[in-house]
């Protein structure tokens, strides 16, 4: 059941729709946008191309070594094709939950408007107009926000982005910090592996000089790490059950 | 309660239902694990709800919130999501959608009529209308007092024509389907120049004698060929009609429901074009095959086809 709303924290580039699961507790779809959508469907058309051209090939050389006679091999081909052609996406998507080979590389998946997998009609309805999609399917996902093309409507299903889940949740954190500045801290564990280092101590030293300044008992005084972001890693990561 | 201790007395329920959501995605679930799966479910959700008011961004909230999400939908199943066998498609749930459809069937066999009596009568009164859609070889052939079809059908053999036929058909009942979320006009289009070409091309065929060679060249197919593309173009008037009249429902709701209904109207008329694929290709074009023989089988196709799709042994009002 979708309300419609944006959620509140969502800013512009991370647009989401909210439906109610069980007990009524609203869940924020992911949802993707027309680029990372149209990049999917870039893949999958490639790949189709290729396994079309690679079918069409086998067929001519068995057909030319075997030396067959009879054209049925031919009319086979031509049916496959046209199997190939209009069945490609919706048995991708029935066969792999919701995802083609293009969705599972950028990290797409559909999903119905309530956020469950979606069933094999809405697969096969969506994918049925995919022709139609092709001629005004972008424009129109670019203008919804819940980019949604024509075959989403017809099937009531939505695009959402496969999150990675987040694996740097800090287990100790200092007195008195606000859930914004946990996130600041956890985001900066995350990805301080993809930050230039001299960029990552900075920011370190500035975590570490708002937690002494915050919670002065946080960080041990006796820790020998020169790295900042060390001292960092190892002031979150230390047990200490007996702290709130 | 603090950030820290909630993700230390909670993450264990995360990690459990996470490992379990994987042996779901892997279909390796025992009934005892699924039972559990959904009683972590609901855990997490709460916890999504908690974490999402008070914690909103941390990691843990994300985290949870994709858990939330994945269990969704490894749990939650669509109400209609079930495939019925060939046999109860097609003598329950093909009948039901046609029966639904009988008014946009009407509408669409009216249009197609009127425009191939239309092309037909423009065609006997301007022959040049019906000529100019025929390509400058079958024109000089019906001078010469033969219709295309025969160089067509001795060019290529048998097999792969009746392959491309089929596929060829099939295309153009999936763009008339298809074409009925333009609002119905992709649908229009597909009926109405269907029509028209039939007309036109009758009334060509009238001009240089050769009519009658063409009706009983289209005797064994045509009729069930025009029979299923009206289907396919009713299907897609169903859509255009949710689209432009949703009536008392949300138009979102009611071009889902016309969508699903017109899909089975869609899907219960391939096979016939593989039929008819193999009719068009030896049946239609062999001198073998007597003139009254080719019109029975055509009638008789017919005939199957619409006994078929309206079932009157299903107990239902139309």
């Amino acid at each position: 059941m979708s309300s419609g709303a944006p959620a509140a924290n969502d800013d512009a580039s991370q647009a989401a729709d909210r439906v109610l699961a069980l007990d009524n507790v609203p869940l924020d779809l992911p949802i993707a946008g027309a680029g990372t959508r149209s990049l999917a469907a870039f893949i999958d058309y490639f790949v189709l191309g290729l396994i079309m051209a690679v079918c069409a090939i086998t067929a001519i050389v068995v057909g030319g070594y075997l030396n067959l006679k009879s054209f049925w091999w031919a009319a086979a081909l031509v049916f496959a094709l046209f199997l190939l052609e209009y069945g490609f996406f919706a048995g991708c998507e029935i066969a792999m939950a919701g995802q083609t080979l293009g969705k599972r590389l950028v990290g797409l998946r559909v999903v119905s408007a309530h956020g469950s997998r979606p069933s094999r009609a809405a697969l096969l309805i969506r994918n049925a107009v995919r022709l139609v999609d092709l001629l005004i399917g972008v424009p129109l996902m670019a203008f919804d926000r819940n980019a949604r093309r024509i075959g989403d409507r017809l099937a009531g299903t939505l695009v959402i982005r496969t999150r990675r889940a987040a694996s740097a949740i800090v287990r100790r954190v200092p007195r008195g910090w606000t859930p914004p500045q946990i996130a600041v801290l956890e985001s900066f564990l995350q990805r301080r592996d993809e930050l230039q280092p001299e960029k990552a101590e900075q920011i370190a030293r500035s975590l570490l000089a708002a937690i002494t300044r915050d919670d002065p008992e946080f960080l041990p005084a006796d820790d020998t790490f020169s790295d900042p972001v060390e001292r960092l890693v190892s002031g979150v990561s230390r047990g200490d059950a007996a702290r709130p | 309660m603090s950030y820290a201790r909630f993700v230390r007395q909670r993450g264990g329920v995360w990690d459990e239902f996470e490992s379990l959501l994987a042996e779901s995605r892997a279909e390796s679930l025992s009934h005892a694990s699924l039972e559990r799966l959904a009683f972590l479910y609901r855990q997490v959700l709460h916890d999504h709800a908690a974490l999402r008011h008070r914690f909103a961004r941390t990691a843990a909230a994300e985290r949870v919130s994709q858990l939330a999400l994945e269990g969704t939908q490894a749990l939650r199943l669509e109400p209609d999501d079930h495939l019925v066998g060939p046999g109860r498609f097609f003598t329950r749930s093909f009948p039901r959608a046609f029966r639904a459809h009988a008014a946009h069937l009407g509408v669409a066999s009216g249009l197609f009529v009127t425009a191939a009596l239309l092309a037909f009568c423009m065609t006997v009164l301007r022959p040049g209308i019906g000529l100019a859609l025929l390509p400058p070889g079958a024109v000089q052939g019906l001078k010469e007092g033969r219709l295309w079809t025969e160089t067509v059908f001795s060019v290529m053999p048998p097999a792969l024509t009746s392959s491309s036929i089929a596929t060829n058909n099939m295309a153009v009942a999936l763009t008339a389907w298809a074409g009925g979320v333009l609002l119905g006009l992709g649908a229009l289009h597909i009926v109405l120049l269907n029509g028209f070409l039939l007309g036109a091309l009758l009334g060509a065929t009238w001009h240089y004698a050769l009519a009658g060679e063409l009706l009983e060249f289209v005797s064994a197919h045509g009729p069930l060929e025009i029979t299923l593309i009206i289907v396919s173009a009713a299907a897609g008037l169903g859509m255009g009609e949710a689209l432009v009249a949703a009536r008392d429902r949300p138009r979102r709701e009611a071009l889902v429901a016309a969508a699903r209904s017109a899909l089975v109207l869609l899907v219960g008329c391939l096979p016939w074009f593989v039929v008819l694929g193999f009719v068009e290709s030896f049946v239609s074009p062999s001198p073998d095959v007597a003139a009254p023989l080719k019109l029975a089988l055509g009638l008789a196709l017919e005939a199957l086809f619409l006994a078929l799709a309206w079932n009157p042994s299903l107990n239902e009002a139309p």
